[in-house]
């Protein structure tokens, strides 16, 4: 993979030049939070950023959409929010929450809607050091070799910037002049140096090997009704996970009953209508049923079928459960571990 | 506008509003919606609105009736079941409908009588006997709750819609904090704030949190509400029982008394008057039809779920 370097000083300049491709977005503070927003003035982007309140599956599947208009037994699809877009600051465990969705919405059964908004967009990473809500090393998100056009590694006064992929290429030679090719000994040394700064931040550090097995074991564990009798089933854990896909779909007619719009918005398994199916039944109409569920399918069914758990350590449920319910608590619970509330 | 007479005009379904105590907010909030006022009277066919036209024809049968306010006379009690006799659906709109309102907010705290007297001295009741406030399902059976204060013009044309072409609706269930997600806002509850957006049913757009005002519950609670944890937590964080049970009573009425009154142990509520319900009432869903295992119809629900 190419790498090149870029001076810090040169940031902004370089950040105004991409908007000749799209809409620039990055990171901006939001009280004492994060959130994507598209960089009118490339100043706001706050690079001391990690989490954003949302992670960057809203810009692929918005919290709701309309998939398309219909009207008289025609419909024609909107795409209303497809264009070029740059996405900037893009941190490792989000780019690959990216690629995790990609094996969902384009792999068998491409998603029309995930994908001509993905084609539209490049990912330009940015490296971080971990805070203490951070678990991407135990969950091996912490770095990426894919999954990104650029990524810009800051190294004190400049930026390590590989690119991955053409589109990638392309960008950088928007404004050329602002690139350097000479990597040095002393560049090499800075990165180990920074990489092993990085992984020695992990406070959170869990050994995942072996845990589709401890959780088919805990299966009757009395830890899921522990858990479920603080739940308050708000959805909030799904929201913010870059890895939660699910979603609901509802036809809005018109007053005039002959056209409308069909309308996609995300979904919960945490919510009790969630596994709700035609004659009234619930499959999981528990509330510990439906934790369980969340869990499993971050913790042991998506190793089992795609080989990495679902969790990209980002951190986002820690920052988010009201009642402190989150991957870290649960693992901790599942290994035997107290789990403080 | 009842008077325009075409050829759909049979065919369009018949259709009443009605409002008892409540300050007519949610009736307004339809007369309000000026872009689609016009669309919603050729939708269909408004037979009686008191508030939009002086024609009434209030000795017809009703597809659908919309009933804001709650209960608090017996002359409002004979209509209401006078309503409920003409009309197939009938839906209950805004939190007073739906679960009582503010009026309700004391329900089960001491008599209702003295309560009276305090605020109003010994007066005597001429034109009709006031009782305690109650929602409109404590004396007929409720097809939709639409909940809020006021109810949201978007989730009233999708009820109506829905109803118009004899559609089931369903509402939104879960709680606010996923749209307040959705919104991308800070969280106020974890700011310190008593934010009752975890027991409270969307479909608001968790309008306040997204104007960094704390919810206060005003669609009622949502479907599944964990109302212990909720106490809990605010009680962690250092809110009074008092507090925070006055602020889930203030729009959640009954159907939040229901909730937490064994989980304090306080008096559930005085029963309400005649016509009495048969049967214990299960706790409202908000937003959706009651269940009733003589009335039920078989729902069609289509859910298209990505896994
Ligand atoms: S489970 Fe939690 S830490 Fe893991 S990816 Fe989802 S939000 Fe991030
Ligand atoms: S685990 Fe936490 S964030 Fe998730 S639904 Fe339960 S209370 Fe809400
Ligand atoms: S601010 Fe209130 S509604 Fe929003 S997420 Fe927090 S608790 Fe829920
Ligand atoms: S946030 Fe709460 S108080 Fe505000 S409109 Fe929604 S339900 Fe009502």
């Amino acid at each position: 993979m190419k790498a090149l370097k870029l001076k810090k000083e040169d940031l902004y300049t370089y950040l105004e030049s991409l908007k000749s491709y799209g809409e620039l977005w990055g990171p901006v503070s939001r009280g004492e939070h994060y959130s994507y927003a598209k960089l009118a003035n490339v100043r706001d982007v706050a690079l001391q950023a990690l989490r954003t309140i949302i992670p960057p599956k809203k810009f692929f599947v918005p919290p709701r959409f309309n998939m398309f208009r219909y009207s008289q037994g025609t419909y024609s699809e909107t795409f209303e929010d497809v264009r070029p877009r740059v996405l900037f600051g893009i941190h490792p465990c989000d780019i690959h929450g990216l690629m995790i969705l990609d094996e969902l919405f384009l792999d068998r059964f491409p998603d029309p809607y995930y994908k001509k908004r993905r084609e539209a967009t490049a990912i330009l990473g940015l490296s971080c050091i971990p805070d203490d809500k951070c678990m991407a090393r135990s969950t091996n998100t912490h770095a990426v070799e894919g999954g990104f056009d650029l990524a810009f590694n800051e190294l004190g006064e400049k930026y390590l910037v590989w690119v991955g992929s053409s589109l990638g290429d392309d960008l950088v030679r928007l404004n050329i002049d602002l690139f350097s090719e000479e990597i040095e000994t002393s560049d090499v040394q800075k990165y180990l140096e920074w990489r092993r700064k990085r992984d020695s931040r992990y406070k959170l550090n869990f050994d995942l090997t072996g845990m589709p097995d401890i959780m088919e074991l805990s299966w009757d564990s009395p830890l899921w009704d522990e858990l479920a009798d603080r739940c308050l089933s708000c959805g909030s854990c799904s929201m913010v996970c870059p890895t939660c896909n699910c979603y609901n779909i509802r036809d809005v007619s018109d007053l005039s009953f002959t056209s409308g719009v069909r309308q996609r918005r995300w979904d919960s398994c945490m919510n009790k209508e969630y596994a709700l199916v035609a004659g009234g039944h619930n499959f999981r109409e528990a509330r510990a049923e439906r934790l369980k569920l969340y869990y499993t399918h971050k913790l042991k069914a998506f190793i089992t079928e795609y080989g990495k758990p679902s969790c990209v350590g980002c951190g986002r449920c820690i920052d988010t459960c009201p009642v402190s319910i989150n991957v870290a608590e649960v693992i901790r619970g599942l290994k035997g571990q107290e789990v403080k509330l | 506008m009842g008077m325009m007479a075409s050829k759909t005009q049979a065919a369009k379904p018949k259709v009443g509003f009605y409002g008892f105590t409540g300050c007519a907010g949610d009736l307004l909030a339809i007369l309000h919606c000026e872009n689609e006022l016009l669309d919603i009277f050729n939708a269909v066919d408004v037979r009686s609105f008191l508030m939009a036209s002086s024609e009434v024809h209030d000795d017809e049968e009703l597809d659908i009736s919309f009933l804001e306010g709650s209960i608090t006379t017996d002359h409002q009690l004979e209509s209401l079941a006078d309503i409920r006799k003409r009309s197939k659906i009938l839906v209950a709109i805004g939190s007073c409908a739906c679960f009582g309102g503010p009026q309700a907010a004391r329900l089960g705290y001491g008599d209702w009588k003295e309560r009276f007297k305090k605020v109003y001295g010994a007066v005597k009741h001429t034109v009709a006997k006031p009782f305690e406030s109650h929602p409109v399902d404590e004396y007929v059976k409720v097809d939709y709750h639409i909940p809020g204060c006021p109810i949201d013009r978007y989730q009233f044309f999708f009820a109506l819609t829905r109803l118009a072409q004899g559609m089931s609706v369903e509402l939104t269930t879960f709680p606010v904090c996923s749209e307040c997600k959705w919104n991308e806002n800070e969280c106020l509850l974890l700011n310190a704030q008593l934010c009752l957006g975890p027991v409270t049913a969307g479909g608001c757009d968790s309008r306040c949190p997204s104007h960094n005002l704390p919810c206060i519950g005003c669609w009622g609670p949502a479907a599944e509400a964990n109302v212990a944890s909720e106490i809990d937590l605010l009680k962690e964080r250092n809110f009074s029982s008092e507090e925070i049970v006055s602020k889930l009573r203030l729009f959640g009425g009954a159907a939040m008394v229901r909730r937490f009154a064994d989980l304090l142990g306080i008096k559930a509520e005085e029963p309400a008057r005649k016509p009495r319900p048969k049967k214990v009432r299960e706790p409202i869903v908000a937003g959706k039809a009651k269940k009733r295992a003589s009335t039920k119809k078989p729902k069609a629900k289509s859910r298209t779920k990505k896994r």
